[in-house]
């Protein structure tokens, strides 16, 4: 943390190298495609790096970083371009896991296509809920501090989308 | 608790997020409601699904891409951006900035720079005082420096002159006026041109006693050339004489401007003298006499063109020997209570300012016609008090 606040360009590379997929995950699952998730993920870091000297490390850097992605991902979901895109082409009805070539999209069963519809289809809120979560396996506690949300709020908040996801992959279940 | 209440908990009983006495309560319903117990293992199998999710992977080449975009840019790079980003903002205000400056640049040059017009002006006919009313000295020292840097010397001596004069600023408004207003300079010009034209004529070696061109031929003789050229001179001795006034220490009340010659010429040209006399004591040259006619004072050209105010009475005398007759006119006057206020040098001989009181001017020309063949060129239909002569002395 030291040698990321006096600016050590290895300090931060290696930030980078240990958070690059977690914080790419979350923007794909919220924004749905790779390629804007991918420049997302981009501005987090580059967000980090300029305000490393402003955290505070009273909470987690890890948690730091979700904040910032999470706002960041919100605040794209927010703009009205976006939510056009989104109503015309259903973008996150089809999001790719990691591996995004054709012949693993082939492969996906259909119940994970089901479960990453339902996942889209989610309110942005509950999403990010959810993602944080059972995705990203982040506390309630951590979450909150995340989202700067109290913690019930988070629990409701996650029980409701969970439930959502229950009712559509109902056929899916054991 | 109801199921309502006790479904509410699932999700955090799932997360093991309750608390003791919550879970206990929703244990305790569970052990009685097979619905919510199903319920439950739903949600149990959702969210096993969900965290089933293969996890996302940042794209190859990631991290090169981040470090790349985080490392500092090179300087010329961030400079465009900085100034140029984003552009439709900041080019129009870049361009109505550089427009700005440059309107002042052009402003500002064109009012300071005025001065140095002078000095590119070459000297025509007349010598310019501040070359010769300089200490020979300072005159080298002067004449070393380059013409700008002089210029610029003579703005500030201008405005230091202002500045002490203090209770003359209209005098200051009026020089400056003179100097940007060439119309209005040149009809003064015009009307001042007559006699500066029949004191400056240049007719080279003409007979010992030349027959006078009446004045107003010699009037219709100078051309506009020559008015233009009176009017840079005019500016020359303004701008030299200022210069003579810094170096000479001459008390507030005593500079003249160029604009009020008209009002005392013969102080103007005092001061000027005061000036010459000091520098050439500085230098160590013998105070010129200025008592007697042969003092050299035409090694110091007066301005000749610069104090016109229309004399009185102009003429020409023809003497053989013109040296003799200045002294004889010196004499003269010193008689008869007149005073030479300037002497010129034109190419046929020395030409006298002097004022005499009308009383004694009758026997002035008397004393005129006696030292050699002296005839009138002009005299005023009704005389002052204090009559201007200009006296042209040629061969």
């Amino acid at each position: 943390m030291d040698r990321l606040r006096r600016g050590d360009p290895r300090a931060f590379e290696e930030l980078v190298i240990a958070y690059q997929h977690r914080v790419f995950g979350v923007a794909l699952r919220m924004l749905g495609s790779r390629a804007e998730a991918e420049e997302a993920a981009q501005e987090v870091f580059l967000r980090a790096h300029r305000a490393i000297a402003d955290f505070r490390g009273d909470a987690k850097l890890s948690t730091w970083l979700y904040a910032i992605a999470s706002r960041l991902c919100m605040n794209r979901l927010a703009s009205g371009e976006r939510r056009l895109l989104r109503e015309g082409e259903e973008t996150l009805a089809r999001i790719p896991s990691g591996h995004p070539s054709p012949a693993d999209e082939l492969e996906r069963s259909e119940r994970d296509a089901a479960l990453h519809r339902a996942i889209a289809e989610l309110s942005d809120e509950r999403r990010m809920v959810v993602v944080l979560r059972d995705l990203e396996g982040l506390s309630y506690e951590e979450i909150a501090s995340a989202l700067d949300l109290e913690l019930g709020t988070v629990r409701s908040r996650l029980h409701r989308a969970r439930m959502d996801l229950k009712e559509k992959l109902e056929r899916f279940l054991p | 608790m109801t199921c309502h209440d006790a479904r509410e908990q699932l999700s955090a009983l799932i997360d093991d997020a309750l608390g003791a006495a919550e879970r206990g309560a929703v244990e305790e319903h569970l052990a009685t409601c097979a619905e919510c117990r199903r319920e439950l293992e739903r949600l149990r199998d959702t969210v096993a699904l969900l965290r089933a999710v293969e996890p996302a992977r940042a794209p190859a080449g990631f991290v090169d891409r981040v470090l790349e975009a985080a490392r500092p840019k090179p300087w010329p790079r961030r400079l465009f951006r900085a100034l140029l980003v984003p552009w439709p903002v900041k080019l129009p205000i870049e361009a109505a900035a550089i427009v700005l400056v440059a309107v002042g640049v052009v402003y500002v040059f064109r009012s300071t720079l005025e001065p140095a017009r002078f000095y590119d002006a070459p000297p025509s006919g007349t010598t310019i005082l501040s070359d010769t009313a300089r200490p020979s000295s300072d005159a080298s020292r002067e004449a070393a420096r380059p013409e700008a840097t002089r210029a610029l010397e003579a703005t500030r001596a201008k405005e230091t002159a202002r500045t002490l004069e203090g209770g003359r600023p209209q005098e200051a408004v009026r020089a400056r006026e003179a100097e940007r207003a060439p119309e209005a300079a040149k009809a003064k010009e015009r009307d001042r041109a007559p006699e500066k034209q029949a004191l400056e004529k240049k007719s080279p070696e003409g007979p010992p006693a030349a027959k006078t061109t009446p004045a107003p031929e010699a009037f219709k003789e100078a051309g506009q050339q020559s008015k233009d050229a009176d009017e840079r001179r005019a500016k020359l001795d303004d701008t030299a004489r200022d210069v003579a006034k810094r170096q000479a220490n001459v008390p507030p009340a005593e500079p003249q401007v160029a604009g009020k010659l008209e009002e005392s010429p013969a102080r103007a040209e005092r001061s000027q003298d005061a000036a010459g006399a000091r520098a050439r004591s500085l230098a160590g040259e013998p105070e010129p006499r200025t008592d007697t006619l042969q003092a050299p004072r035409a090694a110091a050209p007066a301005p000749a063109i610069a104090s016109f105010v229309a004399p009185d009475v102009s003429g020409r005398l023809a003497v053989p020997d013109r040296d003799a007759a200045l002294q004889t006119l010196a004499r003269l006057l010193a008689r008869l209570g007149g005073v030479e206020d300037r002497r010129f040098v034109g190419d046929e001989g020395p030409i006298v300012e002097l004022t005499i009181s009308r009383e004694a001017y009758p026997e002035l020309l008397r004393d005129l016609a006696a030292l050699g063949r002296w005839q009138l060129v002009r005299e005023a239909p009704a005389l002052p008090e204090k009559v201007r002569v200009v006296l042209r002395i040629t061969r």
